[in-house]
C-alpha cells in the first residue's frame, strides 16, 4: 500500500487547477536551444541578466576602449584633419590591454562557471551535448570579444564619414580591421575559454589569461625588438608567432592594415603566419571542447 | 501490463579498468515509481549515466522510452528529465530564473519555460525564495529546486539519484511524498535511488536492487515485503530487558536477533505464520515477563537483509 490515490486520476480529472499540468506545446529543435544558450551567453559576457555588479567591469572597461575614439573623432570633426591619426586595426592594437583585460575577466564567466558549479551537467542531460555547450560557449565569447573591438572602431568610422573623409578609403580600411578582429577574436576567446574551463578558479583563470595575453606578448614584443636591432630581422619575424597580439600585428602590417611591427611580415611569413593563428585557435576549441565533454560525463 | 518498458537493459557492463561498476545487468523498469536500491559504489549512478548518454557502457544494450541509447540519446535527453546526487545549482542565480533557463535548454519557448517555471516550482514547494540567489539555500530548498530543473520540460521520466541525500527526517518525507506524487498524479515514470530499501519501499512500485555493480533482485514492492515478513518489537526498559524478552520469544520457536535497541525476529516458521498468530504470541510473552511493549510493526526490511537473503540465492 503506497498510494491511495489510483494512478492517472490528476492527469485528467481536472477538479481544481492545483494539479499537475502536462506541457503538450511545441518543443524547439537542438538549433534553436544552440541559439538560445549563445545570446544568452553572449548577454552574460557583459553582466545583462545578471547582478549589477557583474556588469561594472565589462562596462567599464568597454568605456574607456570607446573614450580614445571619441577624442580621436572630437578633434578630426573639430580641426578637420584630412585623415584619421590612426588606422582602425591599429586603434585596437594600440588598446590591446582593455581587450585582453576583457577577455581575461570575462571568460571565467563563460567557461568556469558550469563546470565549478557542476551545473554542466544538468546541460549534459539535454539534448544539447555538453561538447556542443562547450563549441556555442566559444561562439559567445569570440562575439563578445569581437563587439568589444568593432564598437569604438564603428565609432571612429562614423566619425570620419562625419568629418568628409573619403568613404571609400574609410571603408577598405574598416574591412580590413573587422576581418583581422574576427580572427583574433576566435583565437584569444579560445584561449582564455581553454584556460578558464582547465583553471576554475576564478582568480587562477584571470591570471592565466593575463599571462598568455599580456605577460607573453609582453615578452613577444621585447624579444621581437631585441632581435631587430640586432639586424636578426627572421628571428624578430618568427618570435611573433608566439603570442596572439604579435599574430595579430603581424597580419595587419602583410595586409597594410596600419598596424605597427618592429620588422615587416613579408613572403612566407605570411601564410605562416595565418596558420598558426587558424592552428592555435582550432587546437584551443578542440581542447575546451574535450574538457567540457569530459566534466560533463562526471 | 502488456505496456512495453520504460527503461531495458540487456547485460550492460561498466567497467573502469579493474573496478566492476556494472555487470552484466539485464532489468526492465515499468511506469509508476521504481526504487533503485544499493550501497555506496553499487553502481547506481552510473546506470543512470549510462542511460542518459553521459558515459558509454563497455557492453551491453539499453533501451529508454523505446529509444536505443547508442543510436538515439540525444532523442532521450529530450523526454527524460535528471536529479544529479551532488551540488550542480550555481549560487548567484535565482532557483526562478535557473529553472526558467534549463527549460529553455530542454527546447521550451520562452513564455512556455516561464510558465512551467513558475508551476514546477510551486509543486515542489519553493515560494517566496524562489526570486532569491540559490547560494543562499538550505540543502532541502537546493533539493527542491534541483528536482524543478528535471521537471521543468514536463519528461516523461525522472531519474532522480538520491533526492534524499542531505535532508531531516520531515523533509525526507516530504521529498519521498512528492517522489510518490510525481509517479501516481503527475503520471511521470520514476527512477529513484537510494542507499536504504527502508526509504524507497514507503513511495516505490517496484523496487531494484544492485550490489557491487550487480542484479540482486528486481520485484514488486509488495514481494519485497511479504519475503521480508519479520517483525520487530521493542520493549521498556534496557538491553537486559531486551534479551530477557529475545530468549523467551525464542524458547517458543522464533529466530530472534538483537538490532539496537529492538529484537528482529526472522520471518516465523509457517505455524506461526498465519495473520496475527505471530503478534498474539508477542503480547502473550511480553506480558508474561512484565515487559511494557513500545513497538511491535512488520520489520521495513533493512538492505542488509536482502543482501543476506539474495546472496544465498546466486
Ligand atoms: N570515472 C570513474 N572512474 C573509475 N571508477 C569509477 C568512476 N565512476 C565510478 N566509478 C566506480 O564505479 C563504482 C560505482 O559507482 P557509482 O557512482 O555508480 O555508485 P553508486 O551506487 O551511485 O554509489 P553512491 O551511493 O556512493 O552514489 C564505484 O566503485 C566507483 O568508485
Ligand atoms: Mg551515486
Amino acid at each position: 500500500m503506497s498510494e491511495s490515490t489510483t494512478p492517472g486520476t490528476g492527469r485528467s480529472g481536472v477538479i481544481h487547477d492545483l494539479g499537475y499540468r502536462r506541457y503538450d506545446g511545441p518543443r524547439e529543435g537542438t538549433g534553436a536551444i544552440a541559439r538560445t544558450l549563445f545570446l544568452t551567453g553572449l548577454r552574460h559576457a557583459y553582466g545583462l541578466e545578471r547582478s549589477g555588479k557583474s556588469k561594472v567591469m565589462p562596462f567599464l572597461l568597454l568605456g574607456m576602449s570607446l573614450l580614445p575614439a571619441a577624442i580621436i573623432v572630437g578633434v578630426v570633426v573639430l580641426t578637420g584633419l584630412r585623415s584619421l591619426p590612426v588606422t582602425y586595426a591599429g586603434y585596437t592594437s594600440q588598446t590591446q590591454l582593455l581587450v585582453s583585460l576583457f577577455a581575461a575577466a570575462q571568460a571565467p564567466v563563460l567557461f568556469s562557471r558550469d563546470l565549478r558549479h557542476r551545473s554542466i551537467v544538468l546541460y549534459a542531460a539535454r539534448p544539447l551535448s555538453s561538447a556542443a555547450f562547450g563549441f556555442v560557449r566559444w561562439l559567445s565569447m569570440s562575439v563578445a570579444l569581437l563587439a568589444f573591438m568593432v564598437i569604438p572602431t564603428l565609432l571612429m568610422f562614423v566619425g570620419a564619414l562625419l568629418a568628409g573623409l573619403d568613404k571609400s578609403d574609410q571603408l577598405s580600411d574598416l574591412y580590413k580591421a573587422v576581418v583581422l578582429q574576427v580572427f583574433l577574436a576566435a583565437l584569444v576567446a579560445g584561449i582564455t575559454g581553454l584556460v578558464s574551463s582547465v583553471s576554475l578558479r576564478r582568480g587562477f583563470a584571470v591570471v592565466g589569461s593575463v599571462m598568455v595575453l599580456i605577460v607573453l606578448t609582453g615578452v613577444v614584443t621585447a624579444v621581437q625588438n631585441i632581435a631587430q636591432s640586432q639586424g636578426s630581422d627572421s628571428v624578430s619575424v618568427g618570435a611573433g608567432l608566439f603570442s596572439p597580439w604579435s599574430l595579430y600585428s603581424g597580419l595587419g602590417n602583410a595586409w597594410d592594415a596600419g598596424t605597427r611591427v618592429p620588422v615587416s611580415v613579408d613572403g612566407a611569413w605570411v601564410p605562416a603566419y595565418v596558420l598558426v593563428l587558424l592552428l592555435v585557435a582550432a587546437g584551443c576549441v578542440l581542447g575546451l571542447v574535450a574538457r567540457f565533454r569530459k566534466v560533463g560525463s562526471r | 501490463m502488456g505496456a512495453p518498458p520504460v527503461i531495458s537493459t540487456a547485460g550492460l557492463t561498466k567497467h573502469y579498468g579493474n573496478v566492476h561498476a556494472l555487470t552484466d545487468l539485464t532489468v526492465d523498469v515499468g511506469p509508476g515509481v521504481t526504487g533503485l536500491v544499493g550501497a555506496n559504489g553499487a553502481g547506481k549512478s552510473t546506470l543512470i549515466k549510462i542511460l542518459l548518454g553521459l558515459i558509454e557502457p563497455t557492453g551491453g544494450r539499453a533501451q529508454v522510452l523505446g529509444h536505443d541509447i547508442d543510436a538515439a540519446s540525444q532523442e532521450i535527453r529530450r523526454l527524460v528529465g535528471y536529479m544529479p546526487e551532488h551540488d550542480c545549482l550555481p549560487p548567484d542565480v535565482s532557483a526562478s530564473d535557473f529553472v526558467v533557463h534549463m527549460a529553455r535548454m530542454s527546447g521550451l519557448g520562452h513564455a512556455a519555460a516561464r510558465e512551467r517555471a513558475a508551476d514546477v516550482l510551486r509543486h515542489v514547494g519553493l515560494d517566496e525564495e524562489r526570486y532569491r540567489p540559490m547560494g543562499g539555500y538550505s540543502t532541502g530548498m537546493k533539493q527542491r529546486a534541483k528536482l524543478a530543473q528535471a521537471l521543468a520540460h514536463d519528461p516523461r521520466l525522472v531519474f532522480l539519484d538520491e533526492p534524499t541525500n542531505g535532508l531531516d527526517p520531515a523533509a525526507r518525507n516530504d521529498m519521498l511524498r512528492l517522489v510518490g506524487r510525481i509517479g501516481s498524479e503527475f503520471g511521470i515514470a520514476v527512477l529513484v535511488t537510494s542507499h536504504l530499501l527502508g526509504e524507497l519501499e514507503q513511495v516505490s512500485d517496484h523496487v531494484i536492487v544492485l550490489d557491487g555493480g550487480r542484479l540482486l533482485r528486481s520485484s514488486a514492492t509488495g514481494d519485497f515485503l511479504r519475503r521480508t515478513g519479520g517483525l520487530l518489537v521493542e520493549v521498556v526498559g534496557t538491553e537486559t530487558e531486551r534479551d530477557r524478552l529475545g530468549e523467551a520469544l525464542a524458547q517458543r520457536g522464533l529466530v530472534c536477533r538483537p538490532r539496537g535497541t529492538m529484537v528482529a525476529i526472522d520471518p516465523p516458521a509457517p505455524e506461526l505464520a498465519t495473520e496475527g498468530v505471530a503478534h498474539d504470541l508477542i503480547r502473550d510473552v511480553a506480558a508474561d515477563l512484565g515487559l511494557g511493549l513500545m513497538r511491535l510493526e512488520p520489520d521495513r526490511g533493512h538492505l542488509e537483509d536482502v543482501f543476506l537473503e539474495g546472496g544465498a540465492h546466486v
